[in-house]
């Protein structure tokens, strides 16, 4: 905890006189002998005598606008050709499609990225799942099922930027059938069958169509206070959890001790996420630090053996190496790091 | 030994590996600077030798036709955050504030933030469509949108995510990263209402959908009355063509609003009656609620919906992680404060975590919706210090601290983190970003 000792405060007190702050540094060097006078300060600071530089503002255009009369009409055809975005209520594209229809689509376009059940593959979006997740003070799950208010928005973002690599690809029959399936695997349209299309879309709500409010901010409302604001006990500080480095690239000196990391997040995201991050099949969940540090307990090189040899407990079967057999055991180990990186031992 | 202590040593290991890595970056940093200074061979160039490239003929005038820094400022770059965002292309690139020496951030360095990768777009073929609940649809060239009156303002540009990994307890190690998703440029483009009046709004169009020409076809809905505000349609940067990173050839401006909202690459305005709730403004840039206030625990996974409006934040810059303390003696804090309501009023700087506070001058011009510098000269004997700077803006809105913020909305919304910041000077003269 911090002890601020009034030499801390006198030396800001001093600082503040203004000639400090001037070029003239010879003069500022026989400053610092000078002993600081507190009243010099309270006095500047409550009355704001400080200069403050002039705000400024923008000469106004005073030339007659209007009329320009430039660039050349649209004509429907060139507009039908960028008028691409899908709304709520109006606005809704021809075509149609159904879940069945969208399924084998969205394993051979989508799912690389995205995985089979909209899971998220690597740090890509997970488009399914997280139902009442919402009011979690930690780990809300924002996904087109839980967070998204309105279908329309699915289909738009669909046909405008996905997939990825290919944006504007899709036909708006395959958009309606993959939004379609989208919202099967998030239990929205129960009957894979169910046809898709301008006329059915107000037969599908979304869960949380009502979850949004106007901003409300200024939600804060913070004083200027000057002096006490606070209790000095209140201050317990915590420092950042990543160095300097914080895994940025091109840190030389810093990624070798982020890559431990790096790599451990890669083969979590690849191979270890699909449980840990979701509870299936009894896993652990990554963020469950109780459950981590119980374990950790019997020691941190048989939590790494239980991994690489497989392990079967009270909760469940934890397949060797999560499954995937090609990974090294350097490589598992890696991935158990990451996931214990913020347990406390 | 026990399996137990094998983890204490590796954690401490660890942590010490990260500090020593630290230590060797920053004494790294130091050398190079000390070489240029005093050190190595160079040591003949000190006084009262001549220095070596005073002795002969430099490089020829014009031997690096479009201008670049100094090679000994190679380490100030942009960088990314790998484990932020899916991948290279969806992603995002931070300013280096503590390498800003003013109020502008260079072109180079402004930071960059893509949701379908970084387009190459040939002006002569791009084209501005303004159509929808209009009069007379139409398409603009290049040409056409530089005939228009122009203005040049300087705004600051913010994303909002700037902060986010902030909210749960501090998390990244230094300021460009704590602070870097924002950039201030002097922009030069025309006024939107001005292209609106060519147009004809009809009385119902009460929306703008903006949209880029990138893979994203990055899209937001705008309220009209933005647009006749001071929204502009932006083809110049810092006195030269934007740069492909922040939109070449066409991009919105929205000032003081979130940075989404200033559509790079602008190629569509469609004028609406209704918001279009586009993906930017539903799936993300909304603000999930688990407020920490009994008396707001209505709005417990509540969302807000178009959060627009940047407010008021303050970030010392000097010193800061990337830039320790030396030694011992007399030096000027400096810092950046800007707000997307207007003007910036006052900076406080408190030295104390919070405890008691200074006011800080404000240094140069201090414009609307702009970076806006500060400085407090201070001297340090060594004593631990938590810097804090806090501002102000001319609506009287306070910047809050990251409780008040925790207790509106909880620590789960990801945007709009404008929470007073804590350095900590350690007796060592290095400095962390710390939480109090
Ligand atoms: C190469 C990887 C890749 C492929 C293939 C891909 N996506 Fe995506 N998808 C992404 C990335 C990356 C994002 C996030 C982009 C961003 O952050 O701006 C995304 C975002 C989305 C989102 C929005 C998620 C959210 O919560 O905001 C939806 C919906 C989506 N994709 C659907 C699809 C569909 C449907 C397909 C198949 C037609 C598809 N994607 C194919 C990578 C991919
Ligand atoms: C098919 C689901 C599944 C996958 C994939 C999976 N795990 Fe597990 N894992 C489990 C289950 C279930 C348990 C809990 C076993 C028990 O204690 O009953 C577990 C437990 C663990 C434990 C705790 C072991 C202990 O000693 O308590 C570790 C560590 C672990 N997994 C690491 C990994 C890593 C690393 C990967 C990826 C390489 C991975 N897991 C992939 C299901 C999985």
């Amino acid at each position: 905890m911090y002890k601020f000792n009034q030499k801390l405060i006198s030396a800001v007190i001093l600082a503040l006189s203004l000639t400090a702050c001037s070029n003239d540094t010879s003069q500022t060097s026989t400053e610092t002998t000078t002993k600081p006078k507190e009243t010099s300060v309270s006095e500047k600071v409550a009355n704001a005598i400080l200069p403050s530089a002039q705000a400024a503002t923008y000469e106004e255009i005073t030339i007659k606008t209007g009329g320009f009369n430039l660039g050349k009409p649209a004509s429907k055809e060139e507009i039908a050709g960028w008028h691409i975005e899908v709304s709520h209520g109006h606005n809704l594209p021809p075509g149609e499609g159904t879940a069945a229809d969208g399924e084998e689509f969205f394993e051979e376009v989508c799912a690389n990225c995205h995985g089979s059940f909209g899971e998220g593959v690597g740090r890509n979006p997970v488009l399914a799942g997280g139902e009442g997740t919402l009011t979690d003070k930690m780990k809300p799950e924002r996904t087109v099922g839980s967070y998204w208010p309105y279908a329309s928005t699915l289909l738009d973002y669909t046909h405008r930027a996905m997939p990825f690599p290919s944006a504007q690809s899709l036909t708006w029959d395959q958009t309606w059938s993959l939004s379609a399936y989208v919202l099967y695997l998030n239990d929205i349209i129960e009957d894979e069958d169910f046809v898709f299309n301008a006329q059915s879309y107000k037969e599908i709500h979304m869960p949380n169509e009502n979850g949004f409010i106007r901003d409300e901010r200024p939600d804060t409302h913070n004083t200027r206070c000057m002096k006490d604001c606070k209790d000095p006990a209140s201050i317990k500080v915590k420092t950042a959890l990543l160095g300097y480095g914080s895994g940025a690239e091109d840190v030389v000196e810093e990624t070798k001790v982020a890559k431990g990391h790096e790599l451990g997040q890669k083969i979590y995201d690849g191979t270890c996420r699909l449980c840990h991050g979701t509870g299936l099949a009894g896993a652990p969940k990554i963020e469950d630090t109780l459950t981590w540090e119980h374990r950790l307990k019997q020691g941190l090189s048989k939590v790494h053996k239980h991994a690489i040899n497989g392990f079967s407990g009270q909760s469940g079967v934890m397949p060797p190496k999560g499954g995937n057999m090609e990974l090294t055991d350097d490589e598992v180990k890696a991935a158990v790091d990451f996931m214990l990186k913020d347990i406390e031992q | 030994m026990s399996d137990k202590n094998t983890i204490k040593d590796q954690k401490s290991l660890s942590q010490q590996k990260n500090i020593n890595s630290r230590r060797k970056f920053l004494s790294q940093a130091a050398a190079t600077t000390a070489v240029v200074a005093t050190g190595g061979a160079a040591a003949n160039n000190l006084p009262p030798n001549v220095p070596e490239w005073q002795r002969h003929l430099g490089k020829p005038v014009n031997s690096n036709p479009y201008g670049q820094p100094s090679k000994y400022e190679s380490s100030v770059r942009r960088l990314r955050v790998p484990w932020l965002t899916p991948d290279s292309i969806a992603s995002i690139s931070f300013t280096p504030l503590a390498e800003i020496k003013g109020m502008i951030s260079p072109n180079g360095l402004a930071f960059e933030r893509d949701h379908g990768g970084l387009p190459t777009i040939d002006p002569e073929q791009h084209r501005l469509m303004i159509h929808g609940l209009v009069e007379k649809p139409i398409i603009l060239t290049m040409d056409d949108i530089k005939r228009f009156p122009n203005v040049s303002r300087i705004h600051f540009i913010e994303c909002p995510a700037n902060s986010a990994m902030e909210w749960k307890g501090p998390q990244v190690g230094r300021l460009q990263f704590t602070h870097g998703m924002t950039n201030c440029c002097e922009w030069t483009g025309v006024p939107l209402k001005y292209i609106l009046e060519e147009v004809g709004v009809k009385p119902e169009g009460k929306w703008l959908l903006v949209e880029g020409a990138d893979s994203a076809s990055m899209s937001r809905s705008v309220p009209m009355e933005k647009a006749l505000d001071d929204t502009l349609v932006v083809f110049g940067q810092n006195g030269e063509a934007l740069r492909p990173e922040q939109g070449y050839p066409l991009r919105l401006l929205t000032p003081g609003w979130e940075g989404n909202t200033s559509i790079k690459w602008l190629r569509r305005i469609e004028i609406t009656a209704e918001p279009s709730y586009q993906r930017e403004e539903t799936s993300k840039y909304t603000d999930l609620l688990n407020p920490r206030d009994p008396k707001r625990k209505d709005l417990i996974g509540k969302a807000y919906l178009f959060s627009w409006i940047m407010e008021a934040k303050a970030i010392i810059t000097f010193p800061c992680p990337e830039k320790p303390l030396k030694e011992h003696g007399k030096y000027v804090i400096n810092g950046l404060a800007w707000t997307g309501t207007g003007k910036i009023k006052h900076v406080d700087v408190s030295f104390d975590g919070g405890i008691n506070w200074v006011q800080a001058e404000l240094n140069g011009l201090v414009l609307d919706k702009c970076w806006t510098r500060f400085s407090i000269p201070f001297e340090w004997n060594g004593e631990e210090v938590l810097l804090q700077s806090r501002a102000t803006g001319e609506d009287g809105y306070v910047q809050p601290t990251l409780k008040q913020l925790r207790e509106a909305r909880g620590v789960a919304s990801i945007y709009h983190n404008n929470a007073i910041h804590t350095w900590k000077i350690n007796k060592n003269g290095e400095v962390e970003s710390v939480q109090v």
